[in-house]
């Protein structure tokens, strides 16, 4: 069978996924190791502390998904541009600098060399590398766009989104004597990636795949994008306050912060509704249906794990006590993977058929791991959430000493281990699934020219606003 | 109908007035952080505090200002809840204080064995001014006091009971023993722990807490027969 990718370069993308899967995989035995030593069985204290596994877990998946975001971006944009990409060559060289930096970072980890700044522990001097290697993606995409046949609405705001999130970067990069002053700034990083820039990656990979997977009009999909991004930058940008409550920030924060972050929620509901609609609407098969569970179960889920979730610990008046503790790991677990880990591997599915011309999104294998690693996870966020709640009420709100509290959760943190290794089995599951798609087929390029990287089985008819 | 250069327009227009608001705040933010922080208190001690925090990654398992990772206990007033002395023997050998529980790296610039005694007492001096000037900070009320409290609510507060105890019991003890309504809450209030128990049992439980009941948490601290008697006189008191 002849791949359907139009442009020989985007297979550079599959590198990208694969890379992907390796570090996801990692990091999940990372997340073993941190939920274990929450079960009181932390018989690797000597080698891998708590802080060494946390540090590891963390930026293993921020490397994860920022390296699927740069695979979806080769593998869009020059669909988009309709043209190759601006040299190819240099972009194998990025990929292999990003291993490279990512897999020396978290060595250093293992030897106590690292910033103790939550999510961005990576020491400084490899910050400088990783300016370096973002750069130059962002020049072989911005290239590729320049010098392309066409400028999309769902290129820029994916280069957009890229580009801001390598600018935000940099406010990190600052030192300060201050711990307030380095805590308000680490949010700008922190905060206005996963809450502001990251979003508009990920509305632009959503509006992609409901492009190529609903039929729908290209123009009907990219108003509402700039409605739903609108309304997150509405509600993120000052939503940013609900890190400002009580780290030494003025007191309007609370106001601020609280009321903007209430909105939040309306606009992850806005893209959850606006992906079903699209769906709906398309109602035509595309026979990628698992590209379409993951494109429609990223939107939903992200919904529930980052707008619901967050929302129901943002308000101050709840804040003040849920604040530094476990009820913040309930959020961040599934809103993580709701809105990116779910939005990246529904790229790769969509993708993998695209690169290697097989259709292995008909087995049962990839439909088995959309649903363990989701019931998986939620299961996760139900114990995180008991987790959470118990140490608000016996440790803030009832006095309790601390480690009292978090001896009597060590068996919710064996139903925590439960629950990911489900979602474990999912992982496991796709990515074999990953592997039976076997390596991108070399183009033909003159014998292509009609697929269009679509799956649709009927041809497009025009669509209505 | 809205058309796309509609939405366009509310996606630039809203981001636009959305980010110069908050650059606006952040400029006004800035400006009030140095009091709200008292950066004038931050002395070279807090500073070389901060670098050993971070240089260690202390937030991978605690959390300071709520931030962190939820392992090991919030330690924004740690020097007001513990005390400073209590603090600095912790810090040379955590596991001494909770043998067989929840673990802290025993970190080598602690350590007077190690680094030399002049060496591992600046390091600890150094966290401690960190850690107390943290303290300090306009939190807007973080961390709230607990507030389902009933015991601790109606014990009168009592502080003619303290006086009188050896500077050891008020440095060590008194950091998770409470005495008239003040102190930490790890262990068991002493309010008239002389009417509970014989003054040879306390002694040997205080000397080596594990030979009289293995397994428990009350650690054993080194300290020698005049200071022990010193206490368990004191505790007959109460």
């Amino acid at each position: 069978m002849q791949p359907t990718i139009q442009y020989k370069t985007q297979k550079i993308a599959y590198w990208f996924f694969a890379a992907c899967m390796l570090l996801f995989a990692l990091q999940l035995i990372y997340g073993f190791i941190l939920g274990f030593a929450r079960m009181g069985y932390d018989g690797l204290h000597e080698w891998i502390p708590f802080n060494v596994a946390r540090a590891t877990h963390t930026n293993l998946l921020v490397v994860w998904l920022l390296t699927g975001f740069m695979g979806a971006a080769y593998f869009i944009i020059p669909e988009e541009s309709e043209r190759e990409l601006w040299m190819p060559k240099l972009a194998w060289v990025q990929l292999v600098s990003l291993l490279l930096v990512g897999v020396v970072a978290i060595v250093g980890y293992h030897v106590n060399w690292w910033e103790g700044r939550k999510f961005l522990e990576i020491p400084r001097e490899l910050d400088w590398l990783v300016v370096v290697n973002v750069l130059t993606f962002l020049l072989i995409i911005f290239m590729t766009i320049w010098k392309g046949k066409r400028k999309t609405t769902t290129a820029m705001v994916l280069f957009f989104g890229l580009l801001s999130a390598a600018l935000l970067y940099l406010p990190g990069m600052i030192t300060f004597e201050n711990l307030t002053f380095d805590s308000f700034f680490r949010w700008w990083v922190v905060h206005l990636w996963v809450e502001g820039v990251w979003e508009l990656i990920m509305g632009a990979i959503l509006s992609f795949l409901l492009i190529k997977l609903t039929g729908i009009d290209r123009e009907v999909i990219e108003k509402w994008l700039y409605v739903i991004v609108g309304f997150t930058f509405l509600s993120g940008i000052l939503g940013t306050g609900h890190h400002y409550y009580f780290t030494g920030t003025p007191r309007y924060w609370l106001m601020i912060g609280g009321i903007f972050s209430a909105l939040e929620p309306l606009a992850f509901l806005g893209m959850a509704i606006y992906a079903l609609a699209m769906a709906r609407r398309g109602g035509r098969k595309a026979p990628n249906r698992i590209a379409l569970m993951w494109t429609l179960g990223c939107a939903v889920m992200s919904f529930v794990g980052a707008g619901f979730l967050g929302f129901a610990h943002t308000l101050p008046q709840v804040n003040i006590w849920t604040h530094g503790t476990l009820v913040t790991a309930m959020h961040g677990h599934l809103a993580f993977w709701g809105a990116y880990a779910m939005i990246v591997l529904a790229m790769i599915s969509y993708a993998m058929p695209e690169l290697t011309g097989r259709s292995m999104f008909k087995g049962w294998k990839a439909e088995w791991a959309f649903w363990t690693t989701n019931i998986g996870m939620l299961g996760m966020t139900g114990a995180f959430a008991v987790m959470g709640v118990a140490q608000v009420y016996l440790e803030r709100k009832g006095g309790m000493d601390f480690l009292e509290v978090q001896e009597s959760l060590e068996v919710h943190a064996f139903g925590l281990v439960l629950a990911a290794a489900l979602l474990t089995l999912g992982v496991v599951l796709f990515i074999k699934n990953f592997l039976e798609y076997g390596l991108p087929v070399e183009v033909d390029s003159s014998s292509n020219s009609s697929g269009g990287g679509s799956v649709l089985a009927t041809p497009q008819r025009p669509q209505e606003d | 109908m809205l058309t796309k250069s509609q939405a366009k327009a509310f996606f630039l227009g809203g981001t636009a007035l959305c980010g110069v608001a908050f650059l606006l705040l952040t400029l006004d933010t800035l400006a009030q952080m140095p009091a709200r922080s008292n950066q004038d208190a931050m002395s070279e001690e807090v500073v070389r505090g901060h670098m050993i925090w971070n240089k260690n990654n202390c937030m991978g398992c605690h959390t300071i200002l709520g931030e962190g990772a939820y392992y090991a206990p919030e330690l924004t007033q740690v020097v007001e809840r513990r005390g400073k002395e209590w603090i600095a023997a912790f810090l040379e050998d955590p596991e001494s204080f909770y043998p067989g529980r929840r673990k802290m790296i025993k970190y080598d610039f602690y350590d007077p064995a190690i680094v030399g005694a002049e060496e591992a007492a600046r390091n600890k001096a150094d966290t401690i001014a960190f850690l107390e000037w943290v303290g300090n900070i306009d939190t807007n009320g973080f961390p709230a006091e607990p507030d389902l409290v009933q015991g601790a609510a109606t014990q009168e507060i009592d502080p003619t009971k303290l006086e009188g105890a050896p500077e050891m019991f008020r440095n060590i003890c008194f950091g998770c023993h409470q005495v008239g309504g003040q102190g930490g809450n790890v262990g068991p209030a002493l309010d008239g722990v002389s009417e509970r128990f014989e003054e040879d049992y306390l002694r040997q439980w205080i000397a080596d807490p594990q030979a009289v009941k293995p397994g428990t948490t009350m650690p054993k601290f080194p300290m020698d027969e005049a200071t022990l008697d010193a206490i368990v006189q004191y505790l007959q008191t109460l």
